[in-house]
């Protein structure tokens, strides 16, 4: 039976200290209608994970058409290893073709990354979770503590939810570092994307992602060139205490 | 189906860019009207009405709408273009929605 939104954050605060593994079997126990998004990056461990406790599960990636060639041939390298149902999804070609003649191929690097990011990512992400009941992402806390220290193993996807069909996200790596999630591909032999063994700890779009320095974050691989952290319509209602 | 508009003065006293926009958004929509109160949030007084109304739903978002039914508990959006579809029953455009996941969420582990 599909978990629920009241019990979310009930089942989130039960789940937290628990393995990945056991997350991903509460989502497969309460959902056959659920995926697993996989980015061609180090989130496989998710899909290493995931077909070890069921065959056949529905996993998707987002093919934006400004991946890494490393990232293509490395998706494909997880769509033979494992025994799952590998969709690549595509953005609206009118959309990308309207963006590209209005503003080129660049246009991120002047008007920031979230007009893009928006047609080649959030179009066909949101076209995919309309038609699933959950999903299951491999976001991590510390991959941008300034940002994702919040995340719960568990959410009610207030993002892609609408008032007539309520979606479940499964974050099962949100407590991991990113030293455990590489634990685990050596030990378990996973294959990862070789842009990894030249410096890329965060895996995106080709010209938005770059290799970082020894002991910088992980964030600091992408879209170097905006400023993440703040967030102008935060409201600082914590700071209120006087 | 009185409906609040909480907006928000930033810390330095400026008003909120994306305040500014939703207003603007409503007024060319000619849903400006459908808004029956405007609550300012001010980053600068924790006691401002605003602030208050942020403390009680827990919203950590600016700008939010309060929506009040007899006999229903207050619904509280900060979504702008869902609460245009879901409460004032208006059309927005993909590309609007779509901006607005982007604008409101980190999406970067995709």
């Amino acid at each position: 039976m599909p978990i629920v939104t009241s019990e979310v954050s009930r089942l989130a605060s039960e789940y937290k200290n628990r393995p990945p593994q056991e997350i991903l079997e509460l989502a497969f126990s309460h959902f056959t209608n659920i995926a697993i998004s996989f980015s061609g990056a180090e989130d496989v461990v998710l899909v290493d994970m995931a077909s070890k406790i069921k065959k056949g599960v529905q996993v998707f990636s987002l093919d934006t058409g400004r991946l890494s060639p490393e990232t293509y041939r490395f998706i494909e390298r997880v769509r033979e290893k494992y025994p799952i149902a590998l969709e690549v999804l595509f953005p609206d070609p009118a959309a990308v073709e309207k963006l590209v003649k209005e503003k080129g191929l660049f246009s991120f690097y002047k008007d920031g990354h979230k007009e893009c990011c928006a047609i080649r990512k959030v179009g066909p992400l949101r076209r995919k979770l309309q038609a699933l009941d959950a999903w299951v992402t491999g976001q991590r806390k510390d991959q941008s503590p300034g940002t994702r220290a919040a995340v719960a193993v568990i959410e009610a996807d207030m993002a892609f939810s609408t008032q007539d069909h309520a979606l479940i996200k499964f974050n099962p790596l949100a407590n991991w570092s990113s030293a455990e999630v590489w634990q685990y591909i050596r030990d378990n032999d996973v294959p990862y994307n070789e842009l990894h063994q030249r410096g890329f700890m965060s895996i995106g779009c080709e010209p938005c992602t770059r290799a970082v320095l020894p002991n910088q974050q992980e964030r600091e691989g992408r879209w170097w060139w905006e400023e993440e952290t703040i967030k102008e319509c935060g409201l600082h209602v914590r700071n209120m205490s006087r | 189906m009185p409906i609040t508009l909480v907006k928000k003065i930033k810390a330095d006293g400026a008003p909120c860019r994306k305040c500014a926009e939703v207003e603007q958004r409503l007024r060319d929509s000619n849903l400006w009207h459908r808004i029956d109160r405007i609550v300012i949030a001010d980053e600068r007084d924790p006691e401002s009405e605003g602030m208050q109304l942020a403390t009680q739903y827990q919203v950590d978002l600016a700008p939010f709408f309060i929506v009040e039914e007899d006999g229903h508990p207050a619904q509280v959006h900060t979504i702008y273009t869902r609460f245009v579809k879901e409460v004032l029953k208006a059309k927005t455009s993909e590309q609007e929605e779509l901006a607005e996941v982007m604008e409101n969420n980190n999406l970067d582990y995709l």
